[in-house]
């Protein structure tokens, strides 16, 4: 093995560095005396420690970099590329790592499917791993216990699996993309030829796989083109919105909107949802429908291209206007053009949407398929429901759960008790979550940055995952897991290996080498299959059927997903796009069904449907269509932190034992109780002002809604500062900002930003130091939606800096105005002055009794701060500086996008840009030319370095509409 | 020689009766119970203190956008109460209005504690109340200065000098009483205790023409002070681009506030003292009446002030100003707009009738109307600004928390205890004045005779 430290170059644009030694004497060391060692020289002591509740240790043992590798320069980042996996895919990227501590995730800029950005899981995986409620050891009907006894346990079960072939026994994962983890079970299963695997992640695209094989006859991964779309019609679908390739289509939406900007490609999005979602704010034509309408909308879609038998029926009013356009836009774009819909509205939908895309030759241009590549689809056979069956049955009798916790994503089917009958339970996760407590067993596994793995990306792409650390708990990789129950014992590094070596050949160790550099496997991405469709005579529409009651719509959390985040207060403190709430889901409501209810924002409501109740709180949201209810899920929970510490609904529960995410028939009632919500914006009514700013489309020279446009700034009574050397700027594009909060987790991760928690957020006391705004404007029932992200503004006239006695609040001569901590009394004039409300205060001590993992996250560059001072946006000023400095050694300018903030790297759509305003050739002084350019609340003359470009809308007037 | 004898013998008694009241004190009961109220108050402050420095500035309900709120609106309060104590000693003194004499030491002194009270405030809201004193322009290690085009630097100035001046005027004002309290006290422990303090005065009549001399200077720069002062704290936030903040006509709104909050505080006090000292014939219905109309003058100010500021608002079209107005008359904290035009203005009208202004219940209760009314308006000044400023995203709310309260409510036994220990140990009117003024009088009801 190639052990000791390869460093590429670091004035590299990006710079990979491998340390194998380290990682290797971890993976490398045998069982028994030299692992325990090992254990011992790693991790042991926080283990111990975390185990007897207490922890005196100083941060060294914590997070041991005990022998410092060769040409390492404390203090200086090193970079790792590797992955994280979210819904089983890998998410690409670079970790940089101080003196062994991973303290930042970078999107990997030459990975083909992601390019360097990222989304806020992957952001807030970092968090995952250092977070102190993480499971850190194994532990046996609750008790802890050890890893032999694990051990033990699992090599008895697998010689017992060996005697009768693995009857009875089932592996359930969530989704696997895992080349290694997939040929470890494939093993397994050869080997017990009774055993079954099953994959019951909650929104996994189960109907679409489904629909491929109705209609190719096998099931395929569907893999969406957005960036090749001219029209992009989406039914209920928040393509958007979170999910496991948010940062895919948020780059291609990016990529779709500047073309069009550009001049270069049409590029039109129509939404036509219940729920509001990012998707549908960023739309170019919006409609609010109820659930029920969307299979209509698609089978009048299906009519005009002949797929669907025309029955006479008529859709009503705007969802008959909406089909027109949305089927007038199809046609004109042909092969250019693309239709989803929900994986909710099943398997038909899904299935004729695909023919819908046939037809219009879309298939092969917006749309591709790829094959599985021996992953194994999520499909009713290996569905959550078979597993209910089996264990009913007492068919599945031994069961090993991986990283999924069905006890709570299954709750409303009472999965609990079910469990409880079967044998043997082994529950192998990160946390110890419902299930792990309902299990017999429970194994703590490794988190990605821990471990050896690998996983496919969007479009297949192998990453092979590397430890960025040691582990600093006891826990082991589900990868050492299987194998101990197939009875070897290998290291995780080996095993991984084990599945590339016979695929790479000779030149294994060379290309191993190059990969873990790269960290992904070049040329892997799977070919697009271009399979024929079978035939299919044209389906009969079908009746509208009448429906009682509210129906409710569940969504995937946008913070924390099914709730495997919900131990996470990065994601849990993240505001959700739509109403800014953190630490909770609210039960969304239209305006007129609040108006009828009597309901306000934080007032009470009991959600009954069937036998099952659940008290939720409600949000009136603008834009939802009526008679129906929005909840997203990971709430609710009744054991574990997520149960004390949040607010909400278990949507799981309400969804009963069908899995459906669109619930008929449910009924609430006002309870009387009211919450202070911890929203971070309790207002998100523009009330016509023009803080987030259009212009319309094909006059891209005029501003609409705005204030005539300031050429010159009014005079100030302060002398103008001197604009020499670099002069740092920032452009936010509000056309391609889809307000999924990549930034606002790489901002927290990046500038130490402490979480305070649901109550403090709700006094108003949250410390993020960029936020994403949300407005909406016009008519409640179908308003425009805006997303504005608002860094400090770094203003030329500050009103802070004026304010400040002390001089905490200063303006640096490259145009950053600066806040010196140490300096800072705590006045907190510079708030009170400032127009924008950017600054943030430590109303408390938030970070000295931060436990030990968390105070080793932190980026040691920026300062943590004390009790009693004001914080806030640097422009990354450590990244400027930092730059400054290898520059200046190398007695060159900084260059054009050499320095990136962490907001706008995460940035999928590259909303963000940064650069040298005095220097007019920049990428950002090109935006500021635009001439959709504006200053927010110019009329204050603060003269903000920070400028915003208008969202280009469609001419048609909103309120000219009619049904 | 007999109107000689008679002022002299007038002159003995009130002398005797003044300084008395320090040196046998007429009702110990009342004032023992009153002390032990404020004495509670006090520990209430320390307690409410000692929370604030363990836990930090969040014990308060400010956040973001409303970063200032009690604590600063106290301050002003505070402020404004203290001024009309300068304004009615040196400002009468100035202009040699003789009536001033039975009210100033009462004044003074509670400008004096007022201003212990209200200088207090922003240093306990600060995030790190230990570097309060970064704020002052000295020579320091670390080679910085304050920011001085921040009102705030000029704010502490201003509000240390006014403490420093008010001392002054007030210790001044004592001195020839203190010489007469050694003179006239039995014990020895108070003949050496008020003999320090009184820095040897024998009443010579070159002591006395110095005395006079000093007494008006620092009287001049009190007054002048009292104006520079409220122009520069108003400025913390007229300075400000804040809606209902940025504005001209701060400095004379606040000036007049000020004054206003002042003399109602005075009349309370006045109507409180004068039946429990026993001196209604020194404070008498001509100076209750005179006080009425100067709270009467500067209430009508004030609320010109209300009117100005809400027609600028109106007149400017500017979208944020008519909104902080808007929120004002029918925001969340409009309670404390129409409390304050109401406390303020209503009962202050009947103050145009000599009847009322006579009546110290009247008097007492138009005051503590005015007190509570201003204090309203100061609060409403800041919450309703901060609340809502310019972007609707950045809106929030604001509710005093406990602490806030509880440290309020502390704050005054910090003005009370040293309050009442001054009534009870110095002469709480000025005797040598009064003496004088009653011996001119009957010197001139002599020559007319």
């Amino acid at each position: 093995m190639e052990d000791g430290t390869i460093r590429t170059d670091r004035k590299n644009a990006h710079l990979l560095s491998l340390r194998l030694d380290e990682a290797d004497a971890a993976r490398n060391a045998p069982d028994g005396i030299d692992r325990r060692a090992f254990l011992k020289a790693v991790g042991a002591s926080l283990a111990a420690a975390g185990l007897a509740g207490c922890s005196g240790e100083p941060d060294q043992n914590a997070l041991p970099y005990v022998e410092v590798p060769e040409g390492t320069v404390p203090g200086i980042a090193r970079y790792y590329a590797s992955a994280v996996t979210f819904e089983g895919y890998a998410q690409p990227i670079l970790g940089r790592t101080f003196s062994g501590r991973p303290v930042k995730l970078e999107g990997n800029p030459d990975h083909p499917a992601c390019e360097g950005a990222t989304d806020l899981f992957t952001q807030a995986a970092l968090m995952g791993l250092y977070d102190p409620a993480r499971s850190q050891a194994p532990r046996r009907l609750g008790d802890p216990v050890t890893w032999k006894d694990a051990e033990a346990v699992l090599v008895r079960l697998g010689r017992q699996l060996d005697e009768n072939e693995g009857a009875g026994f089932r592996i359930v994962t969530g989704q696997v993309s895992s080349p290694t983890l997939i040929r470890q079970i494939d093993a397994l299963l050869k080997r017990w030829p009774n055993a079954r695997w099953h994959m019951i992640a909650p929104f996994a695209p189960v109907r679409a796989a489904a629909a491929t094989r109705a209609v190719y006859g096998r099931p395929l991964l569907l893999r969406p083109r957005l960036e090749k779309a001219q029209t992009l019609v989406l039914l209920d679908e928040d393509i958007l919105g979170p999910g496991p390739f948010q940062t895919v289509y948020g780059e291609a939406f990016g990529a779709a909107r500047r073309a069009r900007r550009e001049g270069d490609a049409p590029f039109r999005l129509l939404v036509a949802e219940p729920v509001p979602t990012p998707t549908g704010a960023m739309a170019d034509k919006r409609h609010a429908v109820e659930p029920q309408v969307v299979m209509p909308i698609l089978q009048a879609i299906g009519v005009a291209l002949g797929l669907v038998e025309d029955s006479g029926q008529k859709l009503a009013g705007k969802a008959a206007s909406f089909a027109d356009q949305a089927i007038a836009a199809l046609r004109h774009a042909g092969a250019a053009s693309l239709l989803m819909v929900g994986e909710r509205h099943g398997a038909e939908a899904q299935q004729l949407a695909l023919r819908i895309n046939e037809a219009l030759g879309a298939m092969g241009s917006t749309l591709s398929l790829l094959e599985p590549e021996g992953a194994p689809m999520p499909e009713a056979a290996n569905g959550i429901t078979q597993l209910k069956d089996d264990l009913e049955r007492g068919a599945a009798q031994d069961l090993l759960l991986v990283n999924v916790d069905p006890v709570y994503t299954e709750s409303g089917g009472d999965f609990a008790s079910l469990l409880k009958s079967a044998r043997l339970t082994i529950h192998a996760g990160l946390y110890e979550d419902a299930t792990a407590r309902t299990c017999d067993w429970h194994l703590p596994l490794q988190h990605d940055l821990e471990s050896w793995s690998d996983a496919r990306a969007f479009d297949g792409t192998v990453s092979i995952i590397q430890p960025l650390v040691k582990p600093f708990f006891d826990v082991r990789s589900i990868h050492s897991v299987l194998a101990m129950l197939a009875g070897r014992f290998a290291s995780d590094h080996e095993i991984v290996q084990e599945t590339w070596k016979p695929e790479w050949g000779a030149a294994f160790g060379e290309r191993w080498r190059d990969v873990l550099l790269k960290g992904f496997v070049d040329g892997s991405a799977s070919q697009p299959v271009r399979p024929t469709a079978l035939p299919a005579a044209p389906v009969r529409r079908a009746e509208t059927a009448p429906f009682n009651g509210f129906t409710l719509a569940v969504h995937p959390d946008p913070s924390i997903w099914d709730g495997s985040l919900s131990e996470n207060a990065w994601a849990q403190e993240t505001p959700k796009p739509m109403n800014k709430m953190t630490w909770g889901t609210l039960l969304t409501v239209s305006p007129a069904t609040a108006s009828e209810l009597g309901l306000k924002n934080g007032d009470g409501v009991a959600v009954h449907i069937e036998n099952r109740a659940q008290s939720a709180l409600v949000w009136v949201q603008p834009g939802q269509a009526d008679k129906t209810l929005g909840l997203t899920t990971g709430y609710g929970r009744k054991t574990g932190e997520g149960a004390e510490t949040t607010l909400g609904a278990n949507a799981f529960l309400l969804m009963g034992s069908s899995g459906k995410r669109l619930v008929e028939g449910v009924a609430i009632e006002k309870t009387g109780e009211h919450v202070d919500l911890p929203t971070t914006q309790p207002h998100q009514a523009m009330d016509g002002r023009d803080f987030a700013r259009t212009a319309p489309l094909t006059q891209a020279g005029q501003m609409r809604d705005a204030q005539p446009r300031v050429t010159e700034a009014p005079p100030s009574f302060y002398p103008d500062r001197p604009l020499d050397g670099p002069q740092w700027g920032m452009s936010i594009d509000l056309d391609i900002c889809i307000g999924c909060n990549a930034c606002v987790v790489a901002c927290v991760a990046e500038n130490n930003v402490p979480m305070v928690g649901r109550e403090l957020v709700a006094e108003g006391r949250e410390m993020h130091w960029l936020r994403v705004d949300h407005y909406h404007d016009g008519n409640v029932e179908d308003p425009e939606f805006h997303f504005q992200p608002v860094p400090c503004m770094h203003c030329e006239q500050a009103p802070c800096e004026m304010g400040c006695p002390v001089n905490a609040a200063v303006h640096s001569r490259d145009g950053l105005n600066l806040q010196v901590y140490n300096r800072c009394i705590g006045t907190r004039t510079c708030s009170s002055f400032c127009p924008y409300k950017v600054r943030r205060f430590n109303w408390f001590d938030f970070t000295s009794d931060d436990p030990e993992t968390l105070q080793a996250m932190r980026n040691p560059d920026v300062t943590v701060r004390m009790r009693g001072v004001m914080e806030k946006c640097t422009y990354c000023v450590q990244r400027i500086e930092e730059t400054r400095i290898s520059a200046q050694k190398e007695g060159r300018p900084i260059r054009d996008g050499e320095v990136r903030t962490a907001c706008q790297q995460a940035c999928p759509t590259q909303a963000i840009t940064f650069g040298d305003v005095a220097d007019p050739s920049t990428a950002v002084s090109r935006k500021k030319r635009e001439e959709r350019n504006y200053l927010l609340l110019e009329e204050v003359n603060t003269r903000p370095r920070t400028s915003y470009l208008a969202r280009l809308i469609e001419d048609e007037p909103k309120s000219g509409e009619t049904g | 020689m007999s109107t000689d004898q008679q002022t002299a013998g007038r002159i003995h008694a009130i002398t005797h009766r003044v300084t008395g009241a320090a040196l046998r004190y007429p009702h110990p009961r009342a004032w023992d119970v009153c002390f032990a109220g404020a004495m509670a108050l006090l520990v209430l402050f320390f307690v409410s203190v000692a929370w604030l420095f363990y836990k930090g500035v969040g014990v308060w309900g400010n956040n973001i956008p409303v970063n200032w709120s009690l604590a600063i609106s106290n301050y002003i309060w505070f402020l404004g109460v203290g001024h009309a104590g300068t304004l009615i000693s040196a400002l009468l003194l100035l202009v040699n209005q003789g009536r001033r004499n039975e009210l100033n030491r009462f004044a003074e002194t509670m400008t004096l504690f007022s201003v212990v009270c209200a200088g207090l405030y922003p240093v306990l809201h600060l995030g790190r109340p230990w570097l309060f004193y970064w704020m002052a322009p000295y020579p320091n290690s670390m080679g910085i200065w304050p920011q001085f085009k921040s009102p705030l630097a000029w704010d502490f100035f201003a509000v240390l000098t006014y403490l420093l001046v008010s001392v002054v005027f007030w210790y001044i004002g004592l001195l020839p009483d203190l010489g007469i309290m050694r003179d006239r006290a039995k014990k020895r422990w108070q003949q050496v205790l008020y003999g320090i303090f009184a820095l040897g005065w024998r009443g010579s009549a070159r002591h006395w023409a110095r005395w006079e001399t000093a007494y008006r200077l620092s009287a001049a720069i009190a007054v002048a002070l009292v104006v520079s002062v409220t122009a520069e704290y108003s400025l913390i936030f007229a300075a400000g681009p804040v809606p209902g903040w940025n504005s001209t006509i701060y400095p004379p709104y606040f000036l007049m506030g000020a004054v206003f909050s002042g003399f109602a505080v005075v009349s309370m006090i006045t109507a409180v003292l004068r039946p429990s000292l026993d001196i209604s014939d020194l404070v008498t219905d001509r100076h209750l009446d005179l006080l009425g109309k100067l709270t009467l003058a500067c209430g009508l100010m004030t609320a010109y002030g209300y009117v100005a500021e809400a027609f600028t608002a109106l007149y400017s079209a500017d979208k944020f100003e008519i909104q902080t107005l808007a929120d004002r008359v029918s925001g969340s904290h409009s309670f404390s707009y129409w409390g304050a035009i109401v406390c303020n203005f209503v009962p202050l009208q009947l103050l145009w009738f000599r009847a009322v202004r006579t009546s110290p219940l009247a008097l007492f209760a138009i005051g503590l109307s005015v007190t509570v009314g201003m204090w309203l308006e100061r609060y409403m000044l800041l919450a309703t600004s901060l609340y809502r400023d310019y972007l609707i995203s950045s809106w929030g709310g604001y509710a005093p928390s406990l602490w806030e309260w509880l440290l309020f409510a502390g704050m005054l036994g910090v003005f009370f205890v040293p309050f009442l220990l001054f009534v009870r140990f110095l002469p709480m009117m000025s005797t040598f004045e009064v003496a004088r003024r009653i011996y001119n009088e009957d010197d001139r009801e002599a020559h007319h005779a």
